[in-house]
């Protein structure tokens, strides 16, 4: 299989790829929190991080198979998230992002200090795991668990909740343990996501999880579209791609990076696909060809 | 939302063009010569990795400047093989995610055939497997810390090792500066002060000088007061500091605050002028180890020529040790495909291993059986005037074990 697939794509562009897909997967766990339930998260990139070291100690230590590792970094991720969740989400707006900005902080400084971790020196040595075939796989069950979830009971209590909590509350719902869920579950897709991360990259090191890896994510959310599934999916990869693909202008790639993002907040505040619903565009393009056709 | 439509538009036409140009653009050499594959075209590619933007982007200027003037060398008298040598430049910026796409790259796109970096060992570590896996000769330029070489037989590194270097050192502090009880200093979150500690222990007791005090501070930390007391009593020749820079100067001024004279030595975390910045007069006198010191005047020749060229590129700028290291780097590797007569990686890479005693302009090097290089001389600096000024050359030999 990864033969026939060799011979089909450059390394390169299956290597770009796959950290699309990757960032795709957290992404859209950080959607879930900030986009469709409203809580501002910086901290995502510790989640990752706990599902990257949680997977590559399981496989590089213990030799267990991959893919089991791969939800056990999610569970792994998703329980830190649970027990952060409970006191944290008392919090609203900034209070809230500082918060998850000081615990992503710790998680970092703790495996700098740990021993398994392999501390500052890093984790080398992670069996290369990740391909693009189960990265895809990954990728379609991550994109249809959230659409599910976004058009489910669960994903109309969070949209209430994000609009507004008091409201939400008088109708019944038990805004807190809606909230602790989503952050639980976003932090899940985290986790899985930093599973694979650590086996594409096969080492580790805590400073690659600061808070600037934290910011990406959520740039990727907010520049495709806060609570947008596919608007995640878009910023991600336009994300993801421009600075590879910018290579070629060398010291200017980060500038035109930057012009980008700063292009996009003045033309589409919202995001690239923020407040775009296809179903609904879809229906008016069928009306309109109705209209046309009588 | 015609706001909306010029911003789609504008936003499609700069991926577009990015991406053409992404796909399109055959690789950024020097020489820019077309893209064939290295075993087919008439140049050599050789690669460079390593940051030419973010923090470690010094490290990575210097080692591409060695690189590229190794490479003018060479094709000057004529190329390898009759070929000339192409340096492939790339830059991750500095961060680990983009490392391995920039490796990657190199080996798929630009097929080279070797590819020297990175100078920092976590990055070393994380495209050693890639090379490994792709059969393409890794040389880091920089990589000191442990597990670089093991990854595999395509993996091999120049650096000056701290394990080859601190024995020399401690050698000569015991018997020619007579430090016969010494007080050792930890940094215990520092990961490389820790291990220089430890190959310092074995080279103390080898020396048959004893460690009267052993003292634990941490980075960060700013009141040394109570390890100084300590030290103070157990009346020390010299105290050998393991850490970095910032706690050593602050370090030195409590010993001379509680009105000890004594010497400190240490590894190159000391190398910065932050040392006497921070220290001021009380770390005249003290002393920092290193693979490479710029000195015209003792130099061996073929160094001396290298500062030399590097000085007329640079505006009278001295070399550091980066772009010695790169120079070298890519020197051996156009040696070894030299021997081998062949610019396939899986000839040239062993008789890259056989290298042996060859003169860099860095210092002697020697690839051992586990392909670790052992370097000759090791540069001991001293404080002198608030400057670094070499105190001793030391010859160095391989590691025991």
């Amino acid at each position: 299989m990864e033969n026939w697939l060799a011979g089909l794509i450059n390394p390169y562009y299956e290597q770009v790829l796959m950290m699309v897909g990757i960032y795709i997967i957290a992404a859209l766990g950080l959607n879930l929190i900030t986009g469709m339930c409203g809580q501002l998260s910086f901290g995502h990139a510790a989640f990752l991080s706990i599902g990257a070291y949680t997977a590559a100690i399981m496989t590089r230590n213990l030799h267990l198979p991959f893919i089991p590792c791969v939800f056990a970094g999610g569970l792994m991720a998703a329980l830190f998230g649970a027990l952060l969740g409970l006191p944290v989400l008392k919090l609203t707006g900034d209070y809230l992002g500082i918060a998850t900005l000081g615990f992503g902080e710790i998680v970092r400084v703790v495996f700098t200090n740990l021993k398994i971790t392999g501390g500052a020196i890093g984790l080398a040595a992670i069996p290369r795991d990740t391909n693009l075939i189960n990265v895809l796989v990954f990728v379609v069950l991550t994109v249809w668990a959230m659409s599910y979830l976004h058009n489910s009971r669960f994903g109309r209590a969070l949209a209430a909740i994000r609009e507004d909590e008091i409201a939400a509350e008088s109708m019944g719902i038990n805004a807190m343990f809606y909230k602790v869920q989503a952050f639980a579950l976003g932090c899940f897709f985290a986790g899985m996501s930093g599973a694979f991360y650590a086996h594409l990259l096969q080492y580790l090191n805590p400073s690659d999880f600061g808070f600037a890896r934290s910011f990406d994510i959520l740039n990727f959310v907010v520049l495709g579209g806060l609570g947008s599934i596919p608007g995640a999916i878009v910023g991600t990869a336009v994300l993801t791609l421009a600075p590879e693909f910018l290579r070629f202008v060398a010291q200017y790639r980060m500038m035109i990076y930057g012009a980008l993002l700063v292009l996009m907040m003045i033309f589409r505040p919202n995001g690239l696909l923020g407040g775009v619903d296809f179903r609904r565009l879809l229906r008016r393009r069928r009306q309109k060809a109705a209209v046309a056709g009588n | 939302m015609k706001k909306f439509r010029v911003a789609i538009i504008l936003i499609s036409v700069l991926l577009v063009a990015a991406l053409a140009a992404g796909c399109g653009s055959k690789p950024s050499g020097q020489s820019g010569a077309g893209g064939n594959a290295a075993s087919g075209g008439d140049t050599i590619k050789i690669g460079f990795m390593g940051a030419l933007t973010g923090s470690e982007a010094s490290y990575g200027i210097e080692t591409l400047k060695g690189m590229n003037m190794a490479a003018g060398d060479l094709n000057k008298a004529g190329g390898v093989l009759g070929k000339k040598i192409e340096i492939v430049q790339s830059d991750h910026g500095s961060q680990l995610s983009q490392a391995a796409a920039v490796v990657q790259k190199m080996i798929s796109q630009n097929h080279v055939v070797a590819i020297v970096g990175d100078p920092t060992t976590g990055k070393t570590k994380l495209a050693a497997p890639i090379c490994q896996q792709n059969k393409v000769v890794m040389l880091s330029a920089g990589a000191v810390g442990p597990g670089v070489v093991e990854i595999g037989d395509y993996i091999f590194r120049d650096t000056l090792l701290d394990s080859v270097a601190a024995p020399a050192v401690t050698k000569y502090l015991v018997n020619d500066l007579g430090w016969k009880k010494v007080a050792l200093v930890t940094s215990t979150n520092n990961d490389y002060s820790v291990g220089l500690t430890k190959i310092f222990e074995k080279a103390l007791a080898d020396n048959k000088a004893t460690i009267v005090d052993r003292e634990s501070i941490q980075d960060g930390d700013k009141d040394f007061s109570a390890q100084v007391t300590k030290i103070k009593q157990s009346n020390p020749d010299g105290i050998i500091f393991t850490g970095y820079y910032t706690e050593g100067g602050l370090f030195m001024k409590e010993v001379r605050r509680q009105g000890m004279n004594l010497k400190m030595a240490g590894g190159d975390g000391m190398l910065s002028p932050v040392l006497w910045k921070l220290g001021g007069q009380a770390v005249e006198g003290s002393m920092v180890y290193t693979g490479f010191a710029a000195d015209p005047a003792n130099a061996a020749p073929q160094t001396k020529e290298f500062i030399k060229k590097y000085q007329a590129a640079n505006d009278n700028k001295l070399p550091d040790m980066f772009s010695a290291q790169g120079y070298d780097a890519v020197m051996l590797l156009a040696r070894a495909m030299k021997d081998a007569n062949s610019i396939d990686p899986s000839k040239f890479k062993d008789t890259l291993a056989q290298t042996k005693d060859y003169k860099g302009v860095s210092g002697n090097i020697t690839f051992l059986p586990n392909r670790e290089p052992v370097k000759s001389p090791v540069y001991l600096l001293e404080v002198k005037n608030q400057q670094f000024a070499i105190k001793k050359v030391i010859p160095t030999a391989a590691p025991t074990e």
